[in-house]
């Protein structure tokens, strides 16, 4: 008598079928339970493309698998093509994967504290093997993000359908628009570098215009009266746990309003007040199974692609400025490009209200539109000035974000502004980018740009003569001189200087140029 | 459906062979991106020297006479500075830990009337570390400035009066072969090294005076006495032999009731054959 007996079912199987139809058996057995639901047979005239027999074996794993259960059993033919969907939605999950994917990868190097943050970023750039590359995917990924999920709501309220039945999943979705832009914001600053700093500085600003809890909403922002080592930590922490975790909710519940109410048709394809995706009749139902599923791993090899193919082949980075200076503001700072419009607003008038309360009513608005905006028609013809209200404020939004940006409304010394253009202080700029051999010893004229020594050098020097000539009024008679000194084996200190009122007022900035420093742009 | 199966392989194919080229120039890349940091490091370090360090140390480093010493010199960089200074560690960390905390109390033989101020934050200055480090990075970069082969030591040598660089004895125990040594030399060298403060004025280490020692026997008798003794494990044949091993190799074999690892590990690049002999003279006469 043994304490346990070995029992092995299959070995029973082998000994009344005989080997080979007992392993075919086990294996069908087994594709049929990873699958929950296909055998071998349907596997194979899945992907051969054959047409299923009746009834669909195919809705099987819909009802027995739990990922296959959060997607529908089958679409509508009309919301198959590119149009009217643009996969925008789907995109929008693709990168927040990609970027949980990147991310996690990134944060394995990365601490958030203002001694090391820094440092991390060089390491991971210099000396984590494909770390230049989970960066890049991480940041274009990112702001293809952004662009993604704005596309995304743009065309939902272009086909009208954030409509009866489908108001809350607008609502949601502008959530997840909100979320979007402070997960990308919060982000930023984890670099650490004078971008990082400044551009979430900016960005912060609006917080101490809150009425009357100004100071406090600041503090809490920033953890301190200026960014720091509490500011760093809560935006890391917003970044990686708080935001992500708010975002994954949200697409749950957003992801499941879509599904219940069912793709939304082109408005022409419905009449007007009807919402028929839900019926979707047998002869234009395209499956899950196969077909949309392989459009989606076909859109996940191309998307794939195109991002590995930009940070590589095409040589898309992510910025790395110095390392983040309370002290220095450089020229020129911005917000993210999607807060630029914020900016722009501040730009109007007072703090409180362009800062605070007009975004709060209009980001307000955004989200209960589906419930005052009540007209049954879905079609064009019958929504002129929804579409046009839709028009002005992409236009409006346009202008603001080119108000926001440091060429409207900014003054600073012409001087200073010329200077910048040669030597940029947000980002390299053409001066860094010239190669050091490039720029030989020697004191060199912007106005005798033409006889420089090297092509690098002539380059310089006429877009410093250019500069120059743009501002003939506030600075009269003037000339630009640029001094070339060796200053250190392998670097070369390049002084660039404004004079004008015959050389009575001058201006000078140094850039110290180290052979291997490698700015490129 | 066929071409989106044919596309989205050949888009998977290319994703793969595009990350394989990525892979193979990866490490090329990262010393590229590397030598960048470091460049750009230098370049901070420069403007930051501009702004805190040339009024006292010149604008290219020169030194200003009366007010504070040279840093882009020869002895800077040959070791002579180091050597005088009788400092253990690398010329990076000297420079580090010059810039970062100062120098409270002046170099021995100088009258600077100003003390080097701190500059780390960490120290109450006013620089954050990742500048004190461009500044390191910065002053060193002047090394290459300086011919340091040994034809060019020696023109040096002959052209002024300049200490010859530091010919280190290195840690092998048989050769080069010793010079006679001078005891006095010795004597001045283990205070100028430090070695009275854990040998003769505290018990961090053995003791080398025989008051210390319970048997009443000083370095120079237990020298001998040891290489006989059942734990040794080094590989000394005599007393002198056992002095020099204790000094370049100290961790061959701890004394009982020692932690291993505690002494100095860098003499051997420090010390010339000279000062070994010189510390050995003195040490054999400590009976």
């Amino acid at each position: 008598m043994s304490l346990f007996k070995l029992h092995l079912p299959v070995l029973d199987d082998i000994k009344s079928q005989g080997l080979k139809s007992a392993l075919i058996a086990k294996t069908d057995e087994a594709v049929e339970r990873l699958t929950a639901g296909l055998n071998i047979g349907e596997v194979r005239s899945v992907l051969r493309g054959d047409p299923p027999s009746r009834p669909n074996p195919r809705v099987k794993p819909h009802a027995d698998g739990f990922w296959m259960h959060i997607r529908p059993t089958f679409f509508h033919n009309k919301v198959m093509a590119l149009h009217p969907t643009y996969r925008l939605g789907w995109l929008a999950v693709y990168f927040f994967v990609i970027e949980t994917i990147t991310g996690l990868v990134l944060m394995l190097w990365y601490t958030p504290s203002p001694l090391v943050a820094f440092e991390n970023m060089q390491d991971i750039l210099s000396n984590v093997p494909f770390g230049l590359l989970m960066r890049d995917l991480h940041r274009i990924g990112a702001e293809l993000m952004v662009i993604v999920v704005l596309l995304h709501m743009l065309r939902t309220f272009i086909t009208g359908s954030y409509k009866k039945p489908r108001q809350f999943t607008w609502f949601s979705g502008g959530v997840l628009l909100m979320l979007t832009l402070f997960l990308s914001f919060s982000g930023y600053l984890l670099p650490w570098d004078q971008l990082s700093l400044w551009a979430v500085t900016i960005g912060a600003s609006m917080a101490e215009a809150t009425p009357a809890i100004g100071r406090e909403v600041n503090l809490l922002v920033r953890g301190g009266p200026d960014f720091g080592t509490n500011g760093l930590l809560r935006f890391y922490l917003l970044h990686v746990f708080a935001l992500p975790l708010i975002a994954f909710i949200f697409i749950s519940v957003h992801y499941y309003k879509v599904i219940i109410h069912g793709h939304s048709l082109p408005p022409s394809d419905e009449n007007v007040g009807e919402d028929t995706a839900r019926k979707v009749p047998m002869p234009v139902r395209s499956y899950f199974l196969p077909d949309v599923l392989t459009k989606e791993v076909y859109w996940v090899a191309l998307w794939t692609a195109v991002l590995v193919f930009m940070v590589t082949v095409g040589n898309w980075h992510a910025p790395l400025e110095p390392h983040a200076d309370g002290q220095v503001t450089p020229l020129h700072t911005t917000a993210p490009w999607y807060f630029l419009w914020l900016q722009g607003m501040l730009k109007l008038g007072d703090k409180v209200f362009w800062g605070v309360i007009a975004p709060g009513i209009l980001s307000g608005f955004l989200f209960v539109m589906p419930y005052l905006e009540v007209g049954p028609s879905r079609r064009y013809v019958d929504r002129r000035i929804g579409l046009s209200v839709a028009a002005v404020a992409v236009a409006a939004f346009s202008a603001l974000t080119y108000m926001g940006t440091p060429y409207y409304a900014v003054s600073s010394s012409p001087d200073q502004e010329v200077v910048a253009v040669l030597v940029p202080q947000t980002h390299p700029g053409p001066l860094r980018a010239t190669p050091i051999g490039e720029l030989p010893v020697g004191e060199y004229k912007a106005s005798a740009w033409s006889s420089a020594p090297t092509s690098g050098l002539k380059e310089l020097l006429e877009l410093f003569n250019h500069e120059l000539h743009k501002f003939q009024e506030e600075l009269p008679d003037s000339e630009g001189l640029m001094i070339i000194e060796d200053w250190q084996p392998g670097m070369k200190k390049i002084t660039v200087q404004v004079l004008w009122n015959s050389g009575e007022d001058t201006f000078s900035q140094n850039v110290y140029l180290h052979q291997d420093s490698n700015y490129g742009e | 459906m066929t071409w989106r199966t044919v596309l989205g392989t050949l888009f998977i194919v290319a994703t793969s062979i595009i990350t394989a080229f990525w892979a193979i120039n990866e490490p090329a890349r990262m010393a590229d991106t590397a030598a960048g940091f470091e460049g750009r490091s230098i370049e901070a370090g420069a403007a930051l020297f501009e702004n805190n360090c040339t009024r006292c140390h010149g604008i290219k480093g020169e030194g200003l006479p009366g007010l504070a010493p040279a840093l882009n010199t020869r002895e800077m960089f040959n070791g002579t500075r180091l050597a005088n200074l009788g400092w253990a560690g690398s010329l990076e960390d000297f420079i580090h830990g010059t810039v970062a905390s100062g120098r409270p109390v002046p170099s021995e033989g100088t009258t600077y009337p100003q003390r080097m101020p701190t500059w780390s934050q960490e120290f109450g200055g006013p620089l954050r570390p990742d500048q004190v480090r461009n500044l390191v990075d910065f002053i060193i970069n002047w090394e290459q400035q300086h011919d340091l082969s040994a034809t060019a030591e020696k023109d040096a040598t002959e052209s002024g009066p300049v200490t010859p660089v530091v010919d280190a004895i290195g840690t092998d125990l048989a050769a080069p072969d010793l010079p006679s040594g001078d005891a006095a030399t010795g004597e001045q060298l283990a205070t100028t090294l430090g070695c009275v403060a854990c040998h003769i004025q505290t018990d961090v280490g053995p003791g080398w005076l025989a008051e210390k020692d319970p048997n009443g026997e000083g370095i120079g008798v237990r020298a001998a006495a040891r290489i006989a003794a059942q734990d040794y494990t080094g590989a000394a044949t005599t007393a002198e032999q056992y002095l020099r091993e204790s000094i370049v190799r100290p961790d061959d074999y701890v004394v009982d009731g020692y932690p291993p690892s505690t002494m100095v590990m860098t003499y051997g690049d420090q010390l010339t054959s000279q000062d070994v002999a010189d510390l050995i003279a003195y040490l054999m006469l400590l009976k």
